[in-house]
């Protein structure tokens, strides 16, 4: 086995030596299998059926049925899907702008970084819902829509995480050998810097994983999110809110599991965030073969 | 002081100035533009070309955005296309609920927060310290579109105490129509921001606590009531204060998911119908108003904390 992989099992092991940590991953892949091979299961979100609308809970409709006669529990593992494909897209984005935001600014320094943070301060000035909502008003409701929204959103987190992580490393001795030995500092910011800025990025990750869930559902409840009939947490939240005198369990059991899934993911990544700390100061400059 | 109060606000400028320019772009960025929005798609290239002109989106573009900010910073932020009344009288109309709503909040977030993090950090590690961190984890972690739909179950529904839906009755009013009103959402969003409060103000009383100036006190005799009461909390206190003045900016502008929850009639719930309704001047005003107060209760809290707090310069 590599010595990457021996690293990554030793970390996973103390991680979920955390009984919560290990609850929530538990959780989190439950809710992510079922996601996953829904369409394999032989029941249809859409499938209405007024005859059955809004009956409680029973062996046949584990959660109930909503005002169609739609399984909720079937809607809500549908649902799941439209969460994580959005999260995941999200925090896909993310990173994907704000790392090497966040790298460029912290590694070149001068007006690179004064031009990219004063950026980041315009979205830090805004409330994330807000201008989630705003953008939806301009590009309209859509999955893409929501995905993007919420993505730049966390764009932020990761510049600055990586950024502050990047000035710490940039005066270390390692760094400093490695551009001594002539190598660019394209190299070294992606060889050397990245590589080692990694545990504070995968907590991040989590972290707005658990962000990006909340608020997808948010702008869902609010209308404005991923379009219907597409099962979505927030929107049967916010239909079943109509129906709280004649059939509560509606609004009830789809926002249990989606608190339940913004729950697991925030013990994760507190786990995540003690165990990895725990690793540096105990590995230190791991990466140091890394040198050209 | 007059000093660092103005500094402060210069450096605002460049993120108020670059949001305007978004907040202003933002209609270009819609299909048809502001005038296919006005007129709708059935419009003939002689409309198209009048509205044009009556908007002034013939003259250059920076000229145009120089009129719109200038008109806003008057207080003219156009009229709502939906209910042909000015933008800022709806905002005017709707922003003394948020600001209850907002204050309340605060409140009950400080009433359950402060005894939680006081009771967890007096004995750090203890079952109690970790069932109170776990109720910050809690309260964090529960959306507050879902507690606020169980507290409507709970109260409205089951218990038939209070409204399901929460209207907007000004304290000065009647103190008890309010109470009854704004209690169920306050409630809501007061338990999220008391998680926020808890794990802040234990993070900073712990560490106060290890201070070389609450050894001398205990070595003095002082009661360990006094030595917390009189010495810790208030050094703890200090930073708080930043924690306190953000949350509250961001309940001006964020309580709109609360206020979906309770029909509650507040600029979040405007802006949720201007999005809905395609509102545009309507979505930027909001938009914008919310924006400038947000920035500027930040900056406040930064010169009130520099004023409460001796130790730190304003240079």
């Amino acid at each position: 086995m590599s010595g990457a992989a021996t690293r990554a099992l030793g970390m996973a092991k103390r991680l979920f030596r955390n009984k919560g940590a290990l609850a929530g991953f538990a959780f989190i892949a439950t809710v992510t299998l079922l996601a996953a091979f829904a369409g394999f299961l032989p029941f249809d979100p859409l499938a209405q059926n007024i005859v059955e609308s809004l009956e409680g809970p029973s062996a046949a409709h584990w959660f109930g049925t909503d005002e169609l006669g739609r399984d909720i529990m079937v809607r809500v593992v549908y649902g799941a899907r439209t969460s994580l494909l959005t999260a995941a897209g999200a925090v896909a984005i993310a990173a994907a702008i704000g790392i090497p935001m966040g790298l460029v600014a912290g590694f070149f320094g001068g007006w690179r970084d004064a031009v990219l943070m004063r950026l980041v301060d315009v979205l830090l000035a805004l409330p994330g819902i807000l201008f989630a909502m705003a953008l939806i008003a301009v590009i309209g409701r859509s999955q893409m829509a929501a995905l993007v929204a919420v993505g730049v959103h966390g764009i932020p987190g990761f510049a600055r995480i990586t950024r502050a992580q990047v000035l710490s490393l940039r005066k270390r001795d390692f760094v400093t050998a490695v551009e001594a030995l002539g190598a660019s500092s394209t190299y070294s910011m992606f060889r050397t810097v990245l590589p080692n800025s990694w545990s504070p990025i995968l907590v991040q990750v989590v972290v707005l994983s658990s962000v990006a869930i909340l608020l997808e559902a948010a702008l869902a409840f609010l209308g404005v999110g991923i379009p219907p009939p597409t099962p979505s947490w927030g929107e049967m939240l916010r239909t079943g809110k109509s129906y709280l005198y004649e059939a509560p369990y509606y609004a009830v059991l789809p926002g249990l599991v989606l608190t339940l899934t913004i729950l697991s993911l925030d013990t994760i990544g507190r786990a995540l965030s003690v165990v990895l700390e725990d690793r540096q100061m105990i590995g230190g400059d791991t990466k140091l073969e890394r040198v050209p | 002081m007059t000093g660092y109060v103005l500094r402060r606000l210069l450096q605002l400028l460049p993120v108020l100035l670059l949001a305007s320019i978004g907040i202003w772009a933002m209609i270009f960025a819609v299909p048809g533009g502001p005038v296919g929005m006005i007129l709708g798609e059935n419009a003939t290239p002689d409309q198209v070309a009048a509205m044009t002109a009556q908007l002034g989106l013939d003259r250059p573009v920076v000229v145009q955005y120089w009129s719109w900010l200038t008109s806003a910073l008057a207080g003219d932020l156009g009229v709502s296309i939906h209910s042909r009344q000015t933008v800022l009288s709806l905002i005017a109309e709707r922003l003394p609920a948020t600001i209850q709503l907002g204050l309340a909040s605060i409140a009950v977030g400080l009433l359950i927060g402060v005894p939680v993090a006081v009771i967890s950090a007096l004995s750090p590690g203890s079952w109690l310290d970790r069932t109170l961190s776990g109720w910050s984890a809690l309260a964090l972690g529960v959306p507050t579109f879902w507690l606020g739909i169980l507290l409507i179950l709970l109260f409205a529904v089951y218990l038939q105490w209070l409204p399901s839906a929460s209207g907007y009755v000004p304290i000065w009013q009647s103190p008890l129509d309010m109470l009854r009103n704004v209690v169920l959402p306050a409630l809501t969003l007061g338990v999220y921001v008391s998680g926020i409060f808890a794990r802040f103000l234990r993070a900073s009383l712990v560490a106060e606590l290890r201070a070389d100036y609450v050894r001398t006190a205990r070595s003095k005799g002082l009661a360990e009531r006094d030595v917390v009461g009189r010495h810790v909390l208030r050094n703890a206190l200090l930073p708080f204060v930043t924690i306190v003045g953000l949350m509250l900016a961001n309940f001006i502008g964020g309580t709109v998911v609360t206020e979906a929850v309770f029909t509650y009639p507040g600029l979040g719930r405007l802006l949720v119908q201007a999005i809905s309704t395609r509102d545009y001047p309507l979505i930027q005003g909001c938009i914008l108003v919310i924006l400038v107060i947000y920035v500027f209760v930040s900056v406040m809290v930064d010169v009130v904390y520099a004023y409460i707090d001796p130790r730190i310069e304003y240079s």
